[in-house]
């Protein structure tokens, strides 16, 4: 498979009127990454890693700021700050399992004051049409119960939500790519407060 | 809306009942101790108060906190006391001064008071002596400057009070030592609030009665504000529930589970309008005293949960006790088994009536009518003026004998979480069903069963445990790298905790876990089984936690 191309970044204006730049992860945003999720509440991390996380691996995170192409993908929004820039959100999907062509695995995460303003929405149907560019056939994810702003905001993405048996803490979320099935909207327009991500991390 | 369930109502339990009888609870409490005045309001080790002490020691105490102490209506105040005559004097006083009450788990740990006193911001508290240790570690960081203490005998005659007090301090050893700067003490501030005259505060259903808490799904306990509509609302619907079985002014109901779990504190309210005696267990898992107080007393009802019907089924002294009297026995807090309900009907004569409910509908929704001969494995069906649906993941009502989640409406469901409106509004559909994180179905006759939980917690014995706060108290240690809790099914408490734990430090043992677990969680909140895993806990690719794979 030849290369997709790259992301353009793109400016946004959100529901509050901030300007956020939209782009692909790099590899210098590591500082950063560490940094937002220092500034993340306990409740945020919980929603992204479903368990008390107190630091990110340098394995993980060396690993998220990598995304193999064509297989994964990552995308930060940042806004201006005093040292270059800050993260205010970030989202990714990787294969659900290695080797696995088929099925690709999303998280999303919005820096508390940032949810309501349509974020995450744009993220994930950033998400979609870049996982279906990259040939998966399904996209799904794990939200833990209490996460209702993600609950919903799947659904408008025309996820189906299924509780996972033998654990009531968690419902898993899934979609159909391929073939081309309902348009994942582009637009901001409603906005979900949100939830989960950061950078994948493996422990350890 | 349809009603199916109207059918199976017993003859006098009406469709709906009339809120407005009483605009408070201190109206309940008036009315009571006017129509029962020289009835046995409560019994405790053998000391009984009537309805009308009950009045002049409430009145006194609510002077006190009015005049003395000068809160103000609304303030909050925090209970933290076992099941003692201190108990209702206390929570009358309050409420009748037109304060908020508390209620807090006396077995709780200084990081669960502190949590909980912040966040309800109590400027006043009454504690038993036994627990003021706990109160001293964290007084500095809340908002309380003013304490209570009472000693377990305290409400005794004199002889008797000052046995108890000498036994719980000096024999049983059971009072850590304290101190708390300018705490009053329970007896003075009696004293002291029967000169004092007692503003009468003209309450409303819309006052809020108590804050009281419930296990978040973020680790932390919200404040359910259930204001005094929503109490009246509650009591009277238990009350003409229970009606069928019960006669005004000639019951005695044994409450066995703690006052500040709303099931054993709406319960117990339901039966004080109806003037019945209520004999208050202070520590059921005493079962050898407690069984002497069955045996004492001919009591009429009782309250428990799965767990403590177990546990006496399971004593070969509960034979001894004569339950020739009792006419209704009730169940909720958490499923009840088959077996233990079998044995209770063949022991007692009396089926156990399961009910069902959340901190969040005051607590009960959903009961089996008391009439009924023998348990039904179903929750039962909506109390008068009380309305139940099975909706989807969309909001809509599920058809009949659907699976859906349970839905409520009613003048008990809350008002709130305190000071939490996105938590409220979460709990909310928009047509203003309560979401209960049940998933059950209703038969045609508007019978429900629960067939699952979605919300992510365990039940032990009746109370909420979120895996998220074991887990956090866990990472908390620096020896643990990761930890996982479950609930495991559990033949005496229905589920209990297990934990699974990567070490960062390989000489961390299960005992050193443990007693730090012992410092921040309460009793029914601890690891039963801890596995400690040498390997990563499973993770999904993008880094989640699989929980169900701990199970494994």
């Amino acid at each position: 498979m030849k290369p997709p191309p790259r992301f353009r970044p793109r400016r946004i204006v959100l529901r509050n009127g901030r300007e956020v730049t939209l782009r692909a992860i790099a590899e210098t945003d590591a500082a950063e990454i560490v940094q937002a999720f220092e500034r993340l509440s306990a409740e945020s991390r919980y929603s992204r890693f479903m368990q008390h996380k107190k630091r990110i691996s340098d394995i993980a995170l060396e690993r998220g700021v990598r995304p193999q192409p064509g297989r994964e993908f990552a995308f930060v929004v940042t806004i201006p700050a005093a040292d270059g820039i800050d993260i205010v959100a970030a989202a990714q999907y990787v294969a659900t399992a290695p080797g696995d062509v088929e099925t690709c695995e999303f998280a999303i995460t919005v820096a508390e004051d940032w949810r309501g303003t349509g974020i995450a929405r744009r993220l994930l149907a950033s998400l979609l049409r870049r996982a279906r560019r990259d040939g998966y056939k399904t996209m799904e994810g794990w939200v833990t119960a209490a996460n209702t702003s993600m609950l919903m905001l799947a659904r408008r993405l025309h996820f189906k939500v299924e509780p996972v048996p033998g654990d009531a803490t968690v419902l898993r979320v899934q979609r159909a790519l391929q073939p081309p099935g309902p348009a994942a909207p582009i637009t901001s327009g409603m906005a979900c407060r949100m939830t989960s991500t950061k950078r994948r991390s493996r422990a350890g | 809306m349809h009603k199916p369930w109207l059918v199976q109502y017993p003859p006098g339990v009406p469709a709906e009942i009339n809120i407005e009888q009483f605009a408070s609870l201190k109206e309940v409490l008036a009315s009571s101790c006017a129509r029962f005045a020289d009835l046995p309001a409560f019994n405790s080790m053998g000391t009984v108060l009537s309805y009308r002490q009950l009045d002049e020691a409430s009145r006194a105490f609510a002077a006190w906190l009015q005049q003395v102490a000068q809160l103000r209506r609304g303030d909050r105040v925090a209970l933290m006391l076992p099941n003692l005559l201190q108990y209702p004097v206390a929570l009358f006083g309050v409420l009748r001064a037109g304060m908020v009450v508390v209620n807090v788990n006396p077995l709780y740990t200084p990081r669960e008071l502190e949590h909980q006193l912040s966040d309800a911001g109590a400027t006043a508290i009454v504690v038993l002596e036994n627990f003021a240790h706990t109160l001293e570690q964290v007084i500095k960081a809340t908002q309380v400057r003013r304490v209570i203490t009472t000693q377990a005998g305290d409400l005794l005659p004199p002889l008797k009070r000052l046995l108890t007090n000498f036994v719980v301090k000096q024999v049983r050893k059971q009072v850590p030592p304290w101190r708390l700067p300018g705490a009053v003490d329970f007896r003075q501030v009696l004293t002291a609030g029967r000169a004092q005259a007692l503003d009468d505060v003209p309450l409303t259903r819309d006052d809020l009665a108590f804050l009281q808490y419930t296990g978040g799904t973020t680790g932390v306990a919200k404040g359910t504000m259930l204001s005094h509509g929503n109490m009246v609302a509650n009591v009277l619907q238990v009350a003409a529930w229970m009606s069928p079985n019960l006669i005004d002014g000639q019951e005695t109901v044994v409450i066995p589970l703690p006052l500040y779990h709303v099931f054993a504190l709406t319960g117990c309210l339901s039966f004080f309008s109806k003037g019945a005696q209520i004999l208050l267990i202070a520590n059921p898992r005493d079962m050898p005293a407690f069984l002497k107080a069955l045996r004492q007393t001919r009591f009429t009802a009782i309250i428990g949960v799965n767990t403590l019907f177990r546990a006496m089924l399971d004593t070969p002294e509960f034979a001894d006790v004569d339950l020739h009297h009792l006419k209704l026995a009730v169940a909720g807090g958490m499923a009840v088994q088959h077996v233990v309900a079998h044995r209770w009907k063949e022991r007692a004569g009396v089926p156990l009536v399961e009910g069902y409910g959340l901190t969040e509908s005051a607590p009960v929704a959903i009961a089996n009518p008391v009439t009924i001969q023998e348990w039904s494995g179903q929750i039962g069906v909506p109390l008068p003026s009380t309305e139940a649906a099975i909706l989807d993941d969309d909001d809509k009502p599920v058809a009949l004998g659907q699976v859906g989640e349970i839905c409520l409406r009613g003048p008990q469901v809350m008002q709130g979480y305190w000071k939490r409106p996105e938590e409220t509004a979460k709990v909310f559909t928009g047509d203003g069903w309560l979401r209960t994180g049940d998933m059950g179905l209703m038969d045609e006759r508007g019978s429900i069963r629960i067939t699952d939980r979605k919300k992510d917690m365990i039940v032990v014995s009746g109370f909420k445990v979120f895996p998220n706060e074991v887990e956090d108290v866990l990472t908390m240690h620096p020896g643990v790298l990761e930890a996982g809790a479950i609930g495991v099914p559990d033949d005496r408490s229905g589920e209990a905790v297990k934990v699974v734990v990567v070490r960062k430090d390989p000489a961390l043992t299960e005992a050193e876990l443990l007693a730090h677990c012992k410092q921040h969680l309460t009793g029914y909140k601890m690891p039963r089984i801890v596995e400690f895993r040498s390997e990563p806990l499973p993770k999904t690719n993008i880094g989640k936690i699989l929980r169900r794979e701990l199970r494994v």
